[in-house]
């Protein structure tokens, strides 16, 4: 990276290095907080925390217009790339919503032009295989599924390492306080070879939706184990009167995290990332299949084995369904009374706890740089833009997402704007103290998804379990070992 | 036309002499054909006039069940969402110039090689003209990718009108060649008679005497054209996607949203039905010729 | 009479040539590659497609390539022909109806396709209601691997009868006279005339319609692909949804281009025995 393009004279660094030093030490003490699982919140952090994050939280999006906010970082030139433009990709989703709607801040605080393309999520993925393969792709920045595409970006070396840009001050603001990223986050955007080629952006946790009312009606209480996850959806079920006790996505590819999030209970995994063995046959695995199976065959909605999130959510909405099991970025439309029925009626809850421990499966997406650019310098800006506290404080409030910075979760602004309730807000925090990655980290995770998610659907119509992994795992077992290999 | 009006199974029978019973079999026909007419017309009346209330209707009352027909409080919301928040006015210049465009172009090529293959009766080329079709489109996909990449034609409307070109075309050649052949050959052999080249007589005699077969394979291959989507998908880009990519697009990620679903989905076809039923008359007379003897 | 007319034929067929020639080359180069995305290319010659044969999912989605073929094959081409003899008629406001039976032909796939997916949803489905209020069991159309054939095929019916009819119509305006009027002599009933004459008249026209629907039922995409991916699991994976997700999920780009070559062999093997069976209709 020494022959980087755009990298500025030595004056400016050295002029910058001074204060970006002082910011360290000023903000080290954040770094200490969080352990291997509680990235974000910590409200034991939160004193600490609060002034730098406040401060720092509201004064981007102060002073948008009054541009020179480059003076609150203390004269780190943000207009250095005036004039220049930059193509952007995102992905369709509350992220990439909140960086087109403040686009403009970012356009008038640098003078650069940006042009974001906001695609669904499937289409991004062909679209940067497909791109980056040919060699010259078509974006300067785009956002990257962590959880789908960091192997496959990550081997073809086809994102910058934004590891130097870090170290570089004259290039980066004291204003990204890179510690305030909580560790999962940071360690979920970097590459086995250290390199770190997105920067965190947001995880995405999976919780336990249900409804207050049916669940008063019945006397029951939100379930906190497997064992009273399944006795509340059969005290619930009754199809013939059109109420259904659980649902959760059946369509094959879609369906795999709601099995390796109740797989978790048993703390367990489908693969062993050590020696990359397949722990998809192992008593646990197919114990969480049987609930699985058990919780969609039995208590769900007819055709469950063809929904997907948002068929599972039009249901629930209806307020026909108890219990909603997916990710937690769903309450902004619940509690919308022109789409739903079931406004201010959802309990929001932490996955529940399995026989031997309790997560919350875990997904995440970073923003990142394509090695072929020849905006580096302008796109490295974008994303410390993007990922700034601002911005990530917006995204909490907007409910849209959980951020990879802890300081958006003691950001006043954040609470302050928060558009759904209290509780959400409380499961976020919770869910991101036992946060555990919800797919393997192996170049073929689609199809992996494909291949167990068949296996999965086809348990939904009544096939076993074992046999159906025994079958999947022998078919997939060849693909992963290719991939190892190439 | 007349023929068609004259014959067919529509001859009443000899017996009946008294005018009482022809009256009533003519009455017990006429209901058996309204309501056969009902049952084949029903289907997409239904799902055209569903949509249109999915699109007038706030989504509450779009996933009601039992289902609301008649919107209770009808919003023009969905509208106004897809025309603001999407940049819809340029994707449907596009589609105009990518439909229009490859039509264009079809038309060019492909009326010319239907005569020529009407007149020499090289059915052989028409069979190439289907294998064209037969190859399945997702195959071209990621080669057309390199390739326009290759000559600077990525993310250009022209790529997509070039690639549009194998929809259009195979549907150009095969109306008029079956155009071409039904009709009545004295008049081009009076003209090679005087003395006219075969371009002069494709010029004068046939083109004129082929636009009813001009009009509907322009229209099927603009139509065709506007429908695609995949294409779009992976060849476009941000400035040239087409108006099917955004109605996929509409799919949002944390909901479904069938308001503004339909009402994408109304911006879309609206054109193309609006056109279909103004000009279904010609289009019938159009595929009738170039039916029966391809 | 032969070369007269090369120069009408011949910028036609360059242009196609010129669009269609690299992908072709494309994908026989690569079906005899392995390619991963990341990097290295080998060749290995004829692995893939013996790898194809060998793959359970891909002899599976052949057969239910077929299966929806022959559904949606045959039943617009019956209901085609019967609303072809019905709109042959003379009756009010044809015009007007005859162009409301062929919008579905024309709106565009994706977007009628996700609206047929809301009409399917089991629960919330308008489908559903209408079923329930006429006294038929609901249906699980398709959500349920049983019943998600034959609920595409009933769209890819509803879409394109029209196509059909359009086609049989043209073939029942060139009906020749004198047949009809010695069946009226003979005092024949309408539905004897129908079977003993129009059906055998216009029987090569029928057989055009089914070519081209073969062609396109078999390369049957926008419509599953919107509506179900090829779920629920793979009970709708057809061979083009196989060979997308081969290709644009798994980047396996040598087997997709195999599977590219294996499908477009059987389409075209499969319209020739169509185009054959036309060739002898005619002949009888």
């Amino acid at each position: 990276m020494a022959t980087h393009e755009t990298a500025p004279s030595t004056k400016s660094r050295r002029r910058l290095f001074a204060q970006a030093a002082a910011l360290v030490g000023m903000t080290g003490g954040l770094a200490a907080c969080g352990g291997e699982t509680a990235p974000a919140a910590a409200p034991t952090t939160a004193p600490a925390a609060a002034p730098t994050a406040a401060a720092a939280a509201t004064k981007p999006a102060a002073a948008p217009t009054t541009a020179p906010a480059a003076a609150a970082g203390g004269g780190f030139d943000w207009k250095k790339y005036k004039g220049e433009s930059l193509s952007v990709l995102l992905v369709t989703s509350p992220r990439a919503d909140v960086l087109t709607k403040n686009q403009k801040e970012f356009e008038e605080l640098t003078g650069i032009k940006v042009e974001a393309d906001v695609v669904p999520e499937q289409q991004q993925r062909q679209k940067t295989v497909i791109e980056f393969t040919s060699g010259n792709p078509s974006f300067d920045i785009t956002q990257i599924s962590l959880h789908v595409q960091k192997s496959l970006v990550g081997k073809g070396k086809w994102m910058l390492d934004l590891n130097p840009l870090l170290k570089d001050a004259s290039m980066t603001t004291p204003d990204l306080a890179f510690d305030d990223f909580g560790k999962p986050s940071v360690s979920y955007s970097t590459q086995s070879d250290g390199r770190m080629d997105t920067m965190p952006n947001n995880l995405d946790f999976w919780i336990l939706y249900y409804n207050k009312e049916i669940f008063e009606k019945k006397g029951l209480k939100p379930p906190q184990t497997h064992d009273e996850l399944v006795a509340a959806a059969k005290a619930i079920h009754d199809p013939k009167g059109g109420m259904y006790g659980f649902a959760a996505r059946g369509l094959k590819n879609a369906n795999v995290p709601v099995w390796t999030g109740l797989l978790h209970g048993w703390g367990a995994d489908t693969l062993d990332p050590k020696d990359m063995s397949l722990k998809t046959t192992t008593d646990e695995a197919i114990a969480a299949a049987t609930l699985y199976k058990e919780l969609l065959s039995k208590y769900s909605p007819e055709g469950v084995a063809g929904f997907n999130w948002n068929e599972c959510q039009t249901a629930f909405m209806q307020g026909t369904v108890g219990l909603w099991y997916d990710g937690i970025g769903f309450a902004t439309p619940l509690e919308d009374a022109t789409k739903s029925k079931v406004v201010g009626k959802v309990g929001y809850i932490l996955t529940p706890k399995g026989p031997k421990a309790q997560h919350a499966a875990m997904f995440g997406d970073g923003i990142g740089i394509t090695n072929a650019s020849k905006k580096k310098g302008p796109a490295w800006l974008y994303l410390q833009w993007a990922t700034n506290k601002a911005n990530q404080a917006r995204l909490l409030s907007s409910g849209g997402g959980s951020p990879a910075r802890q300081s958006a979760y003691t950001s006043p602004d954040a609470t302050k704007n928060l558009t759904v309730p209290k509780e959400w807000f409380d499961t976020l925090v919770a869910s991101t103290k036992v946060g555990r990655p919800g797919l393997p980290e192996i170049i073929p995770v689609t199809e992996f998804r494909d291949i167990f998610g068949v296996a999965l659907t086809n348990m939904i119509s009544g096939a076993d379990p074992k046999a159906e992994l025994t079958k999947a795992t022998e078919e997939f077992k060849p693909v992963l070992e290719k991939s190892i290999k190439g | 036309m007349d023929v068609m009006q004259a014959v067919g199974p529509s001859v009443a029978p000899l017996r009946s002499l008294s005018p009482w019973p022809r009256l009533r079999a003519q009455a017990r026909r006429g209901l058996i054909l309204g309501v056969a007419v009902f049952i084949l017309v029903m289907p997409a009346l239904f799902v055209f006039l569903w949509m249109l209330s999915l699109a007038l209707k706030p989504d509450v009352e779009n996933t009601a069940y039992p289902p609301i027909f008649i919107p209770r409080s009808p919003t023009l919301d969905s509208f106004r969402q897809i025309l603001d928040g999407s940049p819809i006015g340029r994707y449907t210049m596009n589609s105009a110039v990518v439909a229009g465009g490859s039509t264009l172009i079809a038309l060019i090529l492909g009326v010319p090689a239907g005569y020529g293959i009407a007149k020499s009766q090289q059915r052989g080329m028409l069979g190439f003209v289907l294998i064209a079709r037969m190859t399945p489109a997702l195959s071209y996909l990621i080669p057309w990718f390199i390739m326009f990449r290759a000559i600077g034609l990525n993310n250009t409307l022209t790529a997509l009108v070039i690639t549009h070109l194998v929809i259009g075309l195979p549907v150009v050649i095969w109306v008029m060649v079956g155009f071409f052949d039904g009709l009545p050959r004295d008049l081009e052999e009076a003209a090679a008679v005087d003395g006219a080249s075969p371009w002069q007589a494709f010029w004068h005699v046939a083109l004129p005497l082929g636009r009813p077969g001009i009009v509907v394979a322009s229209l099927l291959a603009f139509i065709f054209s506007w429908n695609n989507f995949i294409f779009a998908v992976v060849l476009a880009g941000r400035e040239t996607r087409t108006l099917p990519v955004l109605v996929f697009n509409t799919l949002t990620f944390e909901r479904l949203a069938f308001g503004p679903l339909a009402a994408a989905a109304i911006l879309v076809t609206l054109p193309v039905l609006i056109v279909t039923v103004l000009v279904q008359r010609q289009i019938v007379v159009g595929m009738t010729a170039g039916a029966v003897k391809s | 009479m032969g070369t007269r007319y090369i120069w009408f034929i011949a910028p036609a067929v360059i242009v196609t040539v010129a669009i269609i020639i690299f992908p072709w080359m494309f994908t026989i180069y690569m079906s005899l590659h392995d390619w991963q995305v990341t990097g290295a290319r080998t060749f290995i010659g004829l692995d893939n497609y013996v790898s194809a044969f060998a793959d359970r999912r891909f002899i599976a989605a052949i057969w239910r390539t077929g299966l929806y073929a022959v559904f949606s094959v045959t039943l617009p081409v019956i209901l085609g022909t019967a609303a072809a003899t019905v709109f042959h008629h003379e009756f009010p406001l044809r015009g007007l109806l005859r162009g409301i039976f062929i919008m579905p032909m024309m709106a565009t796939p994706v977007a009628v396709a996700l609206v047929w997916a809301m009409m399917f949803h089991p629960q919330l489905g308008v489908l559903n209601y209408l079923l329930k209020s006429v006294g038929l069991p609901p249906s699980l159309w398709v959500y349920s691997p049983n019943t998600v054939l034959p609920a595409l095929a009933m769209v890819e019916t509803w879409q394109w009868t029209p196509l059909v009819m359009l086609i049989v119509l043209g073939g029942l305006a060139t009906l020749p006279v004198e047949p009809y009027e010695s069946a009226r002599i003979d005092g024949a009933q309408p539905w004897q005339t129908f079977v003993y004459i129009t059906l055998p008249l216009v029987m090569p026209v029928i057989l055009v319609a089914v070519v081209l629907r073969t062609i396109d039922a078999l390369k049957a995409f926008d419509l599953i692909f919107t509506i179900t991916q090829g779920g629920p699991g793979t009970a709708s994976e057809t061979l083009n949804i196989y060979l997308y997700l081969k290709a644009f999920s798994f980047y396996q780009i040598g087997q997709a281009s195999a599977i590219v070559v294996i499908f477009f062999v059987m389409i075209v093997a499969l319209s020739l025995g169509a185009l054959a069976l036309r060739e002898r209709t005619r002949w009888t």
